[in-house]
C-alpha cells in the first residue's frame, strides 16, 4: 500500500527537540526537525515524534502501548509536561513549531529520556503496597462498595513522572519532598479499608520536607494526563496528620 | 566515592506553563519576601526618626515631597494587599478545602487577582493623580 501523502494536503511543522548524546556531546542543544504533517486530520504528538525519528533516526525517546497507559513517553511539550500519545499537535503545536524537552529536573540519559531513578526512590519511600498485620483469610480481603469508592482518583495513576517533575517543590528538594505522585499513592494505601499500616505511613511522612513542602500550585492537576488530583490527596493526608496531633 | 553526575538536567521555570494558581503563588512568595525587604527600611525610617527631632521634621518632610519615598510605600501597601489577599485564598484551601479542584482554584486565583489589580489601581489613583 502506498502511504505517500500528497503535497496539497500536508502541511509543515517544526519541531525543536532537546538533543543530548552521552557519547557525543559535552552540552545539550536543541536541533530543528521539520516533518510534514496531514493537514486534514490530528495526529499525536508522539507521531509527529516518530517521523522526525524518519529523519534524524539517531533521536531517542520513550515509547510503549501508544495510547497513555503505560506512561513512557512523559516529556515536557511546548512547556507543559504530558505523555506524547495522548497529547494532540492541534492542542501543541503554536505558529507552526513545537518544542520538545525532557521531563524537567530529572538527569538526561539521552535526547527525551530521563533518568527516573529520583522518581521511583521517593515512590519506594510511600511503600506503595498493601500493609496487614491480620493473617490472612482463606479467600480476599473484602471491602465495602462505598470502601472502594474511596480509591477512584487514585488508583489509576499510570507513574509516568508528569506531575513531580512539573512540582517545583521537587524541583529544589527531589532527594526530600516526596513530589505528588508518591503523595498520591501515599493516600491511596491510607484511604484503603484494608491497609492496616495507616499510623506507620503518617509518621514517615511526617517532617518538614515529605509533604509539607507542597504549596498547592497544582501543576500537578494541570498537567496529569489522566485527570487526577494529587493536591487534594495532599490536604487529605495532611488533615489527617493534623487531626491525629489534635 | 560518591562519582559526580555530569549529565544535564532541563529545568527551565520561566518555559514552564504554570497556571494561575502557580503565577499566584510565586507572586505571593515575591511579595512576602518585598515586605520583609521594606519592613527593613521602615525599622530604619523609625530610627531615623526617633533619632532626633531635627531628622525627624527631615523625614516627614522627604515623605511628602520625595517621588522614590511615596512610591517604597505605594509598593508596601500593594505588597501586603497582595500578600494578605492570597494569604486568605491559602487559608480558605488549608482549612475548608475550597479551591483544591483545578477549575474553582484557577476561578478563586483569577478573583483574588482582579480584586488586587482594581485595589492597586485605585491606590495608585490616590497617591499619584
Amino acid at each position: 500500500m502506498n502511504t505517500t501523502i500528497p503535497l496539497e494536503e500536508v502541511k509543515n511543522v517544526t519541531l525543536s527537540i532537546y538533543r543530548f548524546d552521552p557519547g557525543k556531546d559535552k552540552k545539550a542543544y536543541m536541533q530543528d526537525i521539520e516533518i510534514e504533517v496531514p493537514a486534514n486530520m490530528d495526529l499525536m504528538v508522539l507521531d509527529a515524534l516518530l517521523l522526525a525519528k524518519k529523519k534524524e533516526t539517531s533521536l531517542s525517546f520513550r515509547r510503549s502501548c501508544g495510547e497513555g497507559v503505560c506512561g513512557s513517553d512523559g516529556m515536557n511539550i511546548n512547556g507543559k509536561n504530558g505523555l506524547a500519545c495522548v497529547t494532540p499537535l492541534s492542542e501543541a503545536v503554536k505558529r507552526n513549531k513545537l518544542v520538545l524537552k525532557p521531563m524537567p529536573g530529572l538527569p538526561v540519559i539521552r535526547d527525551l529520556i530521563v533518568d527516573m531513578k529520583q522518581f521511583f526512590d521517593q515512590l519506594e519511600k510511600v511503600k506503595p503496597y498493601l500493609i496487614t498485620k491480620d493473617e490472612a483469610p482463606e479467600q480476599e480481603r473484602k471491602q465495602s462498595p462505598e470502601e472502594r469508592e474511596e480509591l477512584d482518583g487514585l488508583y489509576e495513576c499510570i507513574l509516568c513522572g508528569c506531575c513531580s517533575t512539573a512540582c517545583p517543590s521537587f524541583w529544589w528538594n527531589p532527594d526530600k519532598f516526596l513530589g505528588p505522585a508518591a503523595l498520591l499513592q501515599s493516600w491511596r494505601f491510607i484511604a484503603d479499608s484494608r491497609d492496616q499500616a495507616t499510623e506507620e505511613r503518617l509518621d514517615d511522612l511526617d517532617d518538614a520536607f515529605s509533604l509539607y513542602r507542597c504549596h498547592g500550585i497544582m501543576n500537578c492537576v494541570s498537567v496529569c494526563p489522566k485527570g487526577l488530583n494529587p493536591t487534594e490527596a495532599i490536604s487529605n493526608i495532611r488533615k489527617k496528620l493534623i487531626n491525629r496531633k489534635s | 566515592m560518591k562519582e559526580k553526575d555530569n549529565r544535564p538536567v532541563y529545568l527551565n521555570p520561566l518555559a514552564t506553563d504554570l497556571p494561575i494558581i502557580g503565577v499566584s503563588s510565586i507572586l505571593h512568595r515575591i511579595s512576602g519576601f518585598s515586605l520583609f525587604s521594606i519592613f527593613l527600611v521602615s525599622v530604619w525610617m523609625l530610627d531615623r526618626s526617633l533619632s532626633s527631632e531635627q531628622e525627624f521634621i527631615t523625614l516627614v518632610k522627604d515623605l511628602n515631597n520625595l517621588f522614590v519615598l511615596k512610591l517604597i510605600f505605594y509598593l508596601f501597601l500593594v505588597g501586603l494587599l497582595y500578600h494578605s489577599l492570597l494569604g486568605i485564598k491559602k487559608l480558605m484551601s488549608d482549612a475548608f478545602g475550597i479551591g483544591e479542584e483545578l477549575k474553582s482554584g484557577t476561578l478563586i486565583s483569577w478573583s483574588f487577582n482582579l480584586i488586587f489589580l482594581f485595589i492597586a489601581v485605585f491606590l495608585f489613583s490616590k497617591l499619584f493623580i
